[in-house]
Order: C-alpha cells, then sequence, then structure tokens
C-alpha cells in the first residue's frame, strides 16, 4: 500500500526513544523510489488529462497520489530531522568524538553533519568572552566541590589537575572534584553515589 | 557567603560608560534574573552580553585569586564553589539560548532580520547570529543532499514548516512595580485588563507580558 514504508520508518525511529537505531538506507531509498514512480505516473496522467477531456476518475487518482507523495516526503525529512536532534543530543553528552558503536549506525551525510556541527560549536564556545567558555561541563547546578564517584571500568591512570595520578580500577570509590569528573560521568567510566 | 566572597575577591566595577557604580552582588543579581528569565520565557529575549562578560571577567579573577591560596585554606573551597556556581550560572544560560537558538533557528533569523530593518535593538550577540546563520546553513545542506535524489519532485524543504515558540504558553512573574492595564488576552481588543501590584506574583499569558519582561519591569519565576 502506499505510503506504509513512510510509516514503518517513523514507527522504528519513534520506537527508540534514547539511542539511535541503524540508518535505514534500504527503506529510505524504497521510500525515495516509491516517491519518484508516483510522481513520474503523476506526471503522464496530468500531461493526458490536458491533451484529451479531463476524467474526474483521473483527477481524483492525481489528488491522491499526489497527497501520497506529500505524505513520503513529510516522512522522510520527519525521520532525519529527529535523527539529527539526538545527534545534537548526543554531541553534548559525549564531545566531539563518537563511540564507535554509534558511528555505526550513522549515514555518511550525518557523519558529515555531526562533525559540522561539532565545529561551529566549538567556534561559538571559543567567541564568549576573552577566552572561551566551555558549555559542555557544568551541566547541573553545582551542590558540593566534591563528589563520590565509583569507578565502573577498568579506566587505567588519571590525572588530576593538581598533579596526582590516580589509578582508576573497578568497583574502587573516590572522592573527586566534581568538575573534573563530571566528563567520565558521562562517558560512563564512573557513577555518581548519592 | 555570596558577600563575603566577592568582597574579598574583586573590587570590579562596572558600568564605567555612565560611570554608574554597580557592585558584584547587583551583577550577579542581574545574572540571575536574566538566567530564569530567559529559561522560562518561550521565546529568545534580548542578549544580555555585557553582565555576561562581566561575570566572566570575575570568575577569571576570582580564580587567579583561589590560586594564590594554599590549598589548606578552608575558605578557598568556599571561594572554589562560588565560582563553580558562577560558571554554571553563565554557562546554563549561554547554553538555554543555544538551545533557543537552534530550535527557533529560522523564526529567530527572520525576526532578527526585522529588526534590522527596523533599526530597533538586536536580540542576538554577534557571535550567536554568526551560529545561528551558520546552523541553518548545515541543516539546509543537509536536507538538500537528502533530498536530491528525485529531481523534479516540488521542494518541500525543512524551512517550510517553521517551529515557532509558543507564545501563548502561561509563565509565572514576580514584578517589580505597580503595573496598570496589563490585558489579559493579548491581542483582542476587547480584552479584560488587570492590574498588577508591585511585588505580586502572578500567572498569565506570556503574549501579555512580553514587553515588560524585556523592559525588566517584571521578572518570570
Amino acid at each position: 500500500m502506499y505510503g506504509e514504508n513512510g510509516y514503518t520508518l517513523i514507527k522504528e525511529l519513534a520506537r527508540s526513544e534514547d539511542n539511535l537505531p541503524p540508518y535505514n538506507a534500504e527503506l529510505v531509498t524504497h521510500i525515495s523510489r516509491e516517491i519518484k514512480k508516483i510522481y513520474d505516473e503523476n506526471q503522464i496522467d496530468a500531461q493526458q488529462s490536458i491533451n484529451e477531456n479531463i476524467e474526474a476518475s483521473i483527477l481524483n487518482t492525481i489528488r491522491v497520489r499526489n497527497a501520497v507523495t506529500k505524505r513520503n516526503v513529510r516522512c522522510l525529512m520527519a525521520y532525519h530531522f529527529n535523527r539529527l536532534k539526538c545527534l545534537r543530543t548526543m554531541r553534548w553528552e559525549f564531545g566531539s568524538i563518537l563511540p564507535a558503536d554509534i558511528k555505526s549506525n550513522l549515514s555518511t551525510a550525518e557523519i558529515e553533519w555531526f562533525s559540522k556541527y561539532s565545529r561551529l560549536l566549538a567556534n561559538y564556545m571559543r567567541s564568549i568572552g576573552e577566552d572561551g567558555v566551555n558549555l559542555s561541563i557544568d551541566l547541573k547546578p553545582p551542590k558540593a566541590l566534591y563528589i563520590e564517584v565509583q569507578c565502573l571500568v577498568d579506566y587505567g591512570k588519571f590525572d588530576l589537575n593538581d598533579g596526582t595520578t590516580l589509578l582508576l580500577k573497578k568497583d574502587s570509590r573516590h572522592y573527586l572534584p566534581r568538575n573534573e569528573c563530571e566528563e567520565l560521568i558521562r562517558q560512563g567510566v564512573f557513577k555518581h553515589i548519592i | 557567603m555570596e558577600d563575603l566572597t566577592i568582597d574579598d575577591l574583586d573590587n570590579i566595577s562596572t558600568g564605567s560608560d555612565d560611570h554608574v557604580q554597580i557592585t558584584p552582588a547587583e551583577v550577579i543579581e542581574m545574572m540571575e534574573e536574566a538566567w530564569t528569565n530567559e529559561k522560562f520565557a518561550p521565546e529568545i529575549l534580548p542578549n544580555k552580553s555585557e553582565i555576561v562578560d562581566i561575570i566572566l571577567d570575575q570568575i577569571t579573577t576570582m580564580e587567579e585569586n583561589i590560586k594564590k591560596l594554599s590549598s589548606s585554606d578552608f575558605t578557598k573551597s568556599i571561594y572554589q564553589l562560588e565560582v563553580d556556581r558562577l560558571r554554571f550560572l553563565v554557562s546554563s544560560y549561554l547554553r538555554t539560548r543555544l538551545e533557543k537558538i537552534e530550535t527557533y533557528v529560522i523564526h529567530i533569523l527572520k525576526e532578527e532580520e526585522k529588526r534590522v530593518e527596523r533599526g530597533s535593538e538586536k536580540y542576538l550577540t554577534e557571535q550567536e547570529f554568526e551560529f545561528a546563520k551558520e546552523f541553518s546553513f548545515t541543516m539546509e545542506q543537509y536536507f538538500d543532499k537528502m533530498m536530491r535524489f528525485y529531481p523534479g519532485v516540488p521542494a518541500d524543504t525543512w524551512s517550510n514548516k517553521i517551529i515557532q515558540p509558543n507564545n501563548n504558553t502561561f509563565v509565572f512573574l514576580k514584578s517589580k512595580k505597580r503595573i496598570e492595564g496589563v490585558p489579559i488576552d493579548e491581542g483582542n481588543a476587547e480584552s479584560d485588563l488587570v492590574d498588577i501590584q508591585d511585588g505580586s506574583r502572578v500567572i498569565i499569558s506570556y503574549n501579555s507580558v512580553a514587553e515588560l519582561v524585556k523592559n525588566g519591569d517584571v521578572h518570570l519565576i
């Protein structure tokens, strides 16, 4: 049935709320082919209706086909737009380098967009004030200077700003300055113990 | 604690243009107000880059002063926490603005263009404007690429359906002075008017008070 693929595509994205499903190139090409096919059919019929006497039945077909085309285009747009929105959130969560398992789910155009967005954001952050402000830290209001964290993976050595080096082992607990471990928490190395 | 930190750590005087002295505590208060306003207003507000710059300066000065303190000094951690708070305030403010710019990019750019034509004050800072332009450009590029493979299909670009902020949402506000005759239903000539007392708290549609928020008569909470 016409338009079914578009629905499937949107459904697939809507179902996975937080994580990005693999880019469904197959379905996207399918839909664009459908659009093209319907559009061509419509053009032929439209041409015919100009040349000959207009038949009401043809007019209705054209109208329905036109609606399908529009709907398909919207579905495609929504699919791509919402994926970008998801990617944008990831830029804030992971920083400018994406984890490999997420990267494998993206299309080349998306990766390109991501690096452009990343650069844009970095440029903006550098341009504020005299020597720039990193907006991707301090995401939550600070309650205390030090927080207790639990290490979830074997991370290895970690240098603190004051020069001391820590060895982060799995399940070890540390009492660290909040601003220094914020990023590691987001990357899933640490768990904040409240 | 705030007063102690600020008085001890710096002596920034601001507003040198008109020779009005503003204490750091007042600047922070203004920043806090700008931040809550920006957070609760559905649309983007005029930028407060002057305040942001002052606060950023202040953070730098305070950080330098902190470095001079020995790490065993108890006050050091208190100062550090204060700096952290300030930094959160500023970055959260700027982040909120960026989020709005990204979501409503086309709408905001259009409005900004109109403001330039009218010659009225710009809402975005130069850097934000640059960001907005570049951002809409990358989006356009991306969608052009997506839609390229069926030539001839009428262009239904992403910019055709503009996402606009919903200015009819209700906001909580606190008034800073007595204001008379605020229309409850903005845009409706027969709308009832309401007087807002000094210091009173009101919940009202954002449309009716947008101007009051922008000129600082009321404060969103």
